[in-house]
């Protein structure tokens, strides 16, 4: 352990106390240089010639301009430091985990377990839905600590090297750089906002108003600029630090540095991500040249240390060079959390008793009128031909499926009903992703944020059908497609199955192609934007979107 | 006079000292219960997942029942151990039982097709894996209590108070030693 713990707190409150001062001092200054324009300029005695004449602000006039200043750098502080973790995860777009998504359920469990590992402080798992790889750690005065990840991390790493990447997360927030690294973020975000809606606001204005806007707009970027010189108060030696301690955690110095090694070779997230925000991340969104390059100047401004130093030094930790790491990933394959379906169609006669599976035991066996009798047999339900050891549910067989069809209920459950056979969804798990699905038609209810997560993930194996019909979509008669309009009539046909409960016809779903360079059909709700797929259109969906370097680049078609 | 206030500042400087040490040496010894007791809530949840797990997998295993036998024997085996050597013992046993259990997992492809059974196996993998965190959180604590009741001076307050040495919670399997983590 590098340091007590009351070696840290005490370093913390010394850290936040500067930046404290600091935000006063750097008030204080600007403050007192705009009042000795203003004393030049309202009683103008002073010679621009000469430089005879220049008048030094009385005392009182100098009191009241540090008046207004403490009330500035006051109200800066508390405004940034307000509802810190909310505000910097709206910023760089984080939400807190799904807890019915399965790699969801995954990173909780990983961050769970390295919230063992630092002795059982609580750390709460966030996630940004972007396909880039990237993660960070944000702590509050509260001492609430968030860590979170990206989609793109989240897929694409195995469980070792996100524990790894967690650990160094986690590393941050023990070693105590967190909070001050999170307070400097906020404190040097505050004037973006007001910069960018200002320069939006001079476009627009004319006239006289348009001059007073100009000079605030002047002001406020030169009080961007100069608030951005707290962000040089972090030091890129943190991210060293924090790497050791990760590694003291997971002892997995291997794992981290395979970890480094991919994120630094894909997109990190530059312009998704806010800008001002990259000393939170593990590595640097923004690939600047600065952050590769040692010496004074750079070590002054930079936020990140040298991806490559930082890795050879943790493979030198398990014995490996650089080359050899490298040469080992060529090989790298993930194992995914979730179980893949099989894509195998087994014609066999349909047995005559089955046993299924209720309450928390195998009931049976019984015959197709028996079950129909029983209470609480479902399509879900899980169920066994009797002396077979294949466990399916029921919707799967399709002899059982058939039981169903003249017993369908045509009600309002708290899912909704599916738009097109009316009949309730159930829930689905697709790509760890829970999704509402119809168990005759086989269509699929995807929510808006779902979506992006589904393509993100690359877990899944496609069915030669799926393969087919895609292929089929991007050949000449899908680009065939493309050209025609969508009818108007079939346009607004269906019901979304969410809103239709609360609204019933005000909002209906609008056919559309899901993007305009793959020519699928879906239906989009025009209220909560969630959409309809249709039988396989998921699959073909995801299938093109992971395969588009193929359809393409024209060597295929 | 001269004398006696010197003995007299003295005698304030060494309580000082003495209550000042015994006062970290009792915060350090808090933080290894602590941590033990880390351990025991990761314990006390691998207990309560096993039978849901040799629940969900029995259907499937009619021919393995000797190893599903063995795990519910290791587990009642470690709940009733007391003692931290028997109970380190006892759950390294568990633990290998278990890892056996999933070898046998990985030759059925019907039960990894399984999502119950699998989140059950995720739930399990996280809990061997802060079992393993926990423990080397509380074996780094009793290295640092263990330290610095031994070093000079703090060990003329140590013994005068009675702190003993505290137990490590050891691994004894040599195989176990070289891959702490399970990992999938």
């Amino acid at each position: 352990m590098p340091f007590s713990f009351i070696d840290i707190e005490e370093k913390k409150t010394r850290v936040i106390g500067y930046l404290f001062a600091f935000i006063i001092v750097f008030y204080f200054v600007t403050s007192y240089l705009v009042l000795l324009v203003l004393e030049n300029s309202v009683f103008p005695s002073f010679d621009y010639y000469t430089g005879r004449g220049f008048r030094m602000p009385p005392l009182e006039h100098t009191l009241i301009a540090f008046g207004v200043a403490l009330i500035a750098g006051l109200m800066h502080w508390s405004l940034s430091t307000s509802h810190l973790i909310e505000r910097i995860c709206l910023t760089v777009g984080a939400s807190p985990i799904d807890t019915k998504d399965t790699y969801h359920q995954y990173l909780k469990n990983i961050v769970d377990e390295v919230s063992v590992a630092i002795g059982g402080r609580r750390l709460e798992a966030y996630v940004i839905p972007s396909a880039a790889m990237n993660a960070f750690a944000i702590e509050d005065f509260g001492g609430r600590a968030v860590i979170g990840v990206t989609e793109g991390l989240l897929s694409r790493l195995n469980r070792a090297q996100i524990e790894a990447v967690v650990g160094h997360e986690a590393g941050h927030i023990i070693s105590g750089d967190c909070l001050s690294t999170t307070v400097t973020c906020a404190l040097s975000e505050i004037y973006d906002e007001s910069f960018s809606k200002l320069g939006g606001a001079l476009k627009r204005t004319r006239g006289r108003g348009s001059v007073v806007l100009l000079l605030l707009y002047l002001v406020i970027g030169a009080m961007r600029l100069m608030s951005n010189i707290i962000r040089y108060f972090i030091s890129r030696q943190r991210e060293y630090r924090a790497d050791a301690v990760g590694v003291r955690l997971t002892r997995d110095p291997l794992s981290l540095a395979e970890a480094l090694e991919l994120i630094s070779r894909t997109w990190r997230g530059q312009g998704a991500m806010g800008e001002r925000m990259q000393s939170i991340f593990i590595i640097n969104p923004a690939a600047s040249q600065l952050d590769e390059t040692e010496g004074l100047f750079s070590d002054m401004f930079s936020t990140h240390p040298p991806i490559k130093h930082r890795i050879s030094i943790l493979a030198d930790m398990a014995h490996l060079d650089h080359k050899t790491l490298q040469e080992n990933l060529k090989n790298f394959k993930r194992v995914a959390p979730i179980a893949k379906p099989e894509f195998k169609v087994e014609e066999a006669a349909a047995p005559a008793s089955w046993l299924v599976f209720m309450g928390q035991d195998w009931l049976g066996p019984f015959g197709p009128a028996e079950l129909l009798k029983l209470d609480g047999f479902k399509p879900d339900v899980w169920v066994r031909a009797e002396g077979s050891s294949v466990t399916s549910h029921a919707y799967e067989v399709p002899a059982l499926l058939d039981l169903f069809r003249p017993a369908e209920v045509i009600g309002r459950t708290g899912a909704g009903n599916c738009p097109r056979c009316h009949t309730p969804l159930s829930e689905y798990s697709y790509e760890g992703v829970s999704i509402l699905k119809c168990v005759y038609c086989e269509g699929v209810f995807v929510e808006q944020d779902k979506i992006s997560r589904i393509f993100v993930r690359r877990d899944m194996d496609f069915g030669d059908d799926v393969v087919r019909l895609a292929k089929n979509f991007m050949g000449t008669k899908g680009k065939d497609a493309l050209a025609e309009k969508i009818e108007p009539k079939n346009a607004w046909v269906l019901d979304c199955p969410k809103c239709h409960i609360q609204f019933k016809d005000k909002f209906k779903m609008r056919r559309q192609f899901f993007v305009h360079s793959y020519p699928v059909e879906i239906d989009r709700c025009s209220r909560c934007d969630g959409v309809w797929l249709d039988k396989y259109e998921l699959e073909i969906l995801q299938y093109l979107y992971e395969h588009k370097e193929q359809f393409f680049d024209g060597s295929n078609f | 006079m001269v004398v006696l206030v010197v003995l007299a500042v003295l005698a304030i400087a060494l309580a000082l000292w003495f209550f000042t040490t015994y006062n970290s040496l009792i915060g350090l010894k808090i933080r290894v219960d602590n941590a033990w007791s880390q351990i025991d809530v990761q314990l006390k949840r691998r207990y309560d997942l096993i039978p849901n797990l040799v629940e969900s997998v029995k259907g499937y295993m009619q021919h393995e029942k000797d190893t599903l036998e063995r795990v519910i024997k290791a587990r009642s085996q470690a709940i009733d151990a007391s003692g931290i050597k028997d109970k380190a013992q006892a759950e390294n046993f568990l633990t290998q039982t278990l890892k056996s259990l999933f070898a046998v997992v990985e030759r059925y492809p019907d039960i990894k097709a399984n999502q119950n059974v699998l989140k059950l196996q995720e739930e399990l993998t996280s809990t061997e894996n802060k079992i393993s965190f926990a423990r080397q959180y509380y074996n780094d604590e009793v290295g640092r209590f263990n330290t610095s009741i031994q070093v000079v001076p703090a060990n003329i307050v140590a013994n005068a108070c009675g702190f003993t040495r505290k137990e490590f919670f050891e691994i004894e399997d040599k195989a176990q030693k070289e891959a702490p983590k399970v990992q999938f």
